[in-house]
């Protein structure tokens, strides 16, 4: 790593870039248009997120508000926890500890710096751990291991059982920094009895860990309160997945990105439930307009994402996409599954479905453990790809439901768990009528393959299956 | 003795298999050391650790697993894929690492485009990743739908009184294996690490009552012998290796193999079975307690400790860490033993390496005998 990497603290560096991006519009278009010159690297990601407009505007705020609260945690006598995009971070915002989340860190400087999170990726290989492991915990636990981040006081994680290379960095991470480690395990079966209990047993010992942690008894009532807020932003987003089914798709391709974003950060809190509200407005205005949301206003293709996206420099994978008029029918990180969301009445999946349920204590935390059960990943590449509410189903009932006209995989090469099954999937997805392009690229190291390489193969892709 | 135990661990389809299957009796195969032999056994069933050795390309495992993958379980699907896996009766596939759960659907979809690729019994077992009162409740019924899987295909009855005979037996094996370990760890061991692993890999791949018989014996010559003198001690610590030649490779003629660490070699046989109590239960505790696997999260200083031990009753010269490529689990575990060993003043190396026969051999050799030389430039100074 460079000494001068090393001389700023990563949260406070990334807080004030986001921070002075949240600012960016506070002023007149004339001067907005003049800092942008001065911004090359960021102009992109400022430029796609802003033109949404209201929406993209509350939702910098809440990433500078998430980076703001992470810089004076400790100020604030909270405790910090490193955890992973796919752990609800409810719980933690009911104990008062603030959840670090290391892939929406990653993302956030791999959107916006020049170079990435390359440095903090290699740091960790300095350090003992394999470059094989997945970039996105990579990217950021660098500057926690090079303790140039905040300072960290527990380790929880809840994929052991779904993605290894995932799990393993948190345990990496506990050993190295010496600190308090959790695992929720999932077992291979997401329904059923045994699986119920199993979420259940594990979920109350993790409250017993926190409790321990932080010296503290769960505080039901805010609990409560953010189960209820959660509730609130499923039921917007089930409005907007199913605003999703139109065509055109009325929602912008930013879109996506921006709900599985906010709900990472501050799922169960206010800020959250503003960015979705301001996205349900427009939303809806558009579909009354029945308007694309694309910015050239003619939807040629519509595309299915069946694993993540990829987070090249100023969110180029979405422009690509709005440039070439593909409606972004969502991706595995996306989905909510809660039971009012539009594709679990839609294929009867009521079963694989969370209900929120805050009659007492239990059945909060049963509801709790439930949400996080259906976290994305952890959700549909648990078990045997084709079994059911596994990935496969996942996919081919999501792509048919959003009309999608190809499906596309796209991961980091780190994934052990989806390569080791991704070509069984493609093939049943070709079988079924969806060309499915696999994605070679990284998605958080564009060492690895640069975009201007994955974007001609993405284009090549096209040409070849005769889409658009 | 040794070449039974060498045929044994180095033919898939060895004569104990072969006869095995002449009397009419069934084979079911294993991909990770989280499974209880002794369910096999009490079924009159011989339990057989599956392997990707004798691999020579991995064109049927690239096919359907992706290109990040470990090449354990691609040669393990090349095998099957070639027919060599046809005495197979059953397999069961855990999720011991992301890399190995993927070969049920890789194989099971093998096996949909060509006939016979699959065995009749195919089961997915599920193994938590770490232990406690309700991860053994899930385990113990898990087990218990794959007896009552393995009663119904096969018709047979797995009786407890059968169980508690075949715990007993398997405990008389680690009995025996101790004291093979006992005699492997001394001044001057009487075998080499190549035929330690022969030794430990042959009670994988034959019925267990034949198993015991050779291993008495063996251990009986072997306190008989001499012993060999005058070589840098090695510990072989990581990813599974089920290749005695990567062993004879390593050794050379400059050091010994004397303690490792690996599912195929002395983390098969540590830990007894309790033999009281419901056997289902007490084999589940054993199973999912034997944490020496990185798949367990969050226990890496009992590993620690565990290698601690090993390297003082072995007096080990240097450890070898080594992991196949895509194995992020050992690879960084590996990491982080190299620190914690080293700053104990145990010389250590780590080496990421292809699953196969003798792959980049010349590489290894080179990488391992400038370590010797650095163990002992290191004692000529001390």
């Amino acid at each position: 790593m460079r000494k001068e990497t090393r001389e700023y603290n990563f949260d406070w560096m990334l807080w004030n870039t986001f921070s002075a991006a949240s600012r960016l519009k506070s002023g007149t278009e004339k001067e907005y248009l003049t800092i942008l010159k001065y911004i090359p690297y960021f102009r992109g990601v400022s430029k796609a997120i802003h033109d949404t407009g209201e929406p993209g505007q509350k939702f910098i705020e809440i990433c500078s508000k998430y980076l703001e609260n992470l810089v004076f945690a400790k100020e604030k006598g909270k405790k910090t926890a490193i955890t992973t995009f796919c752990f609800s971070p409810a719980i933690f915002y009911a104990m008062d500890i603030m959840p670090v989340c290391l892939e929406v860190l990653s993302v956030m400087m791999t959107f916006t710096y020049k170079r990435g999170t390359a440095e903090f990726l290699d740091y960790c290989n300095e350090v003992g751990f394999t470059e094989t492991s997945c970039s996105s915990q990579r990217g950021t636990i660098g500057a926690y291991l090079a303790r140039i981040g905040a300072d960290i006081d527990m380790i929880v994680t809840d994929t052991p059982g779904v993605c290894d290379t995932n799990a393993n960095a948190f345990a990496f991470a506990s050993t190295y920094l010496n600190k308090p480690f959790f695992q929720l395990d999932m077992p291979p079966d997401l329904t059923g009895e045994r699986s119920n209990e199993y979420h259940r047993e594990d979920y109350k010992a993790l409250i017993r860990f926190l409790e321990e942690q932080t010296g503290k008894k769960l505080d039901s009532e805010r609990l409560w309160e953010n189960i209820r807020e959660l509730a609130k932003q499923d039921k917007i987003i089930a409005e907007l997945e199913d605003l999703a089914r139109m065509v055109p798709n009325p929602l912008p391709v930013s879109y996506n990105l921006m709900v599985y974003a906010s709900r990472f950060l501050f799922a169960g809190m206010p800020e959250c439930t503003g960015v979705l509200e301001s996205m349900l407005k427009i939303a809806r205005e558009k579909a009354a307009k029945k308007i694309s949301g694309l910015s050239g206003g003619v939807e040629k293709l519509r595309a299915f994402f069946c694993y993540i996206d990829h987070y090249a420099q100023n969110l180029q994978l979405w422009q690509m996409l709005d440039s070439l008029g593909v409606g972004y029918q969502g991706n595995i990180l996306s989905r909510s599954w809660a039971h009012n969301a539009p594709h679990v009445a839609e294929y009867h999946k009521e079963e694989a479905a969370y209900i929120i349920d805050t009659t007492d204590i239990d059945s909060l935390i049963d509801s709790i453990s439930m949400i996080n059960s259906r976290m994305p990943m952890i959700k549909s590449i648990r078990g045997p790809y084709d079994a059911p509410n596994m990935w496969l189903e996942d996919t081919l009932g999501l792509a048919k439901m959003y009309s999608a006209d190809f499906i596309v995989y796209n991961g980091t090469p780190g994934c052990r768990n989806t390569w080791g099954m991704v070509k069984l999937l493609a093939r049943d997805t070709e079988k079924a009528g969806y060309p499915t392009y696999i994605m070679y690229a990284d998605a958080f190291d564009a060492r690895v393959q640069s975009w201007e390489s994955t974007e001609e193969r993405f284009m090549e892709f096209l040409k070849v299956r005769r889409l658009g | 003795m040794m070449k039974e135990f060498l045929e044994a661990s180095t033919v898939l389809n060895n004569k104990h298999v072969k006869q095995w299957k002449k009397s009419g009796k069934k084979v079911v195969g294993y991909t990770c050391s989280y499974v209880p032999d002794e369910i096999f056994h009490a079924a009159g069933i011989l339990p057989f650790r599956i392997r990707g050795f004798g691999a020579t390309d991995t064109t049927i495992g690239d096919t359907y697993f992706g290109p990040f993958i470990c090449s354990l379980p691609k040669c393990m699907l090349q095998l099957a894929g070639e027919g060599k896996f046809n005495f197979l009766d059953g397999a069961i596939i855990t999720p011991g690492c992301d890399s190995m759960r993927r070969l049920d659907e890789c194989w099971r979809k093998a096996g949909s485009d060509v006939e016979g690729v699959i065995p009749p019994f195919f089961f997915h077992y599920g193994v938590p990743h770490k232990y406690s009162d309700y991860t053994i409740k899930w385990l113990t019924e898990e087990t218990q739908r794959l007896i009552k899987a393995v009663q119904e295909h096969f018709k047979v009855k797995i009786a407890d009184v059968d169980l508690k005979k075949a715990i007993k037996l398997y405990n008389y094996s680690r009995i025996l294996l101790e004291r093979f370990e006992a005699l492997r760890t001394l001044d001057a061991p009487p075998f080499s690490g190549e035929e330690a692993l022969a030794v430990i890999l042959a009670g994988t791949t034959m019925p267990r009552e034949e198993y015991n018989a050779l291993l008495e014996q063996f251990i009986s010559n072997a306190e008989k012998s001499p012993g060999i003198k005058g070589r840098v001690r090695l510990m072989l610590v990581g990813s599974a290796n089920d290749d005695v030649g990567l062993v004879r490779v390593m050794e050379g003629e400059k050091a010994i193999v004397v303690a490792d660490n690996l599912c195929f070699g002395s983390r098969f046989y540590t830990d007894q079975v309790e033999e009281d109590g419901d056997p289902v239960s007490e084999l589940c505790k054993r199973y999912l307690g034997h944490n020496d696997c990185p798949r367990m999260y969050g226990d890496y200083r009992r590993r620690l400790d565990i290698l601690k031990q090993k390297v003082e009753k072995a007096k080990i010269d240097g450890v070898i860490l080594q992991n196949i490529r895509f194995c992020d689990l050992h690879g960084s575990e590996n990491g982080l033993f190299e620190r914690d060993l080293e700053a104990k003043g145990i010389p250590c190396m780590r080496l990421e390496r292809e699953y196969g026969p003798l792959v980049e051999t010349g590489r290894m050799k080179m990488r391992v005998d400038a370590f010797i030389e650095r163990i002992q430039q290191r004692r000529a100074i001390a």
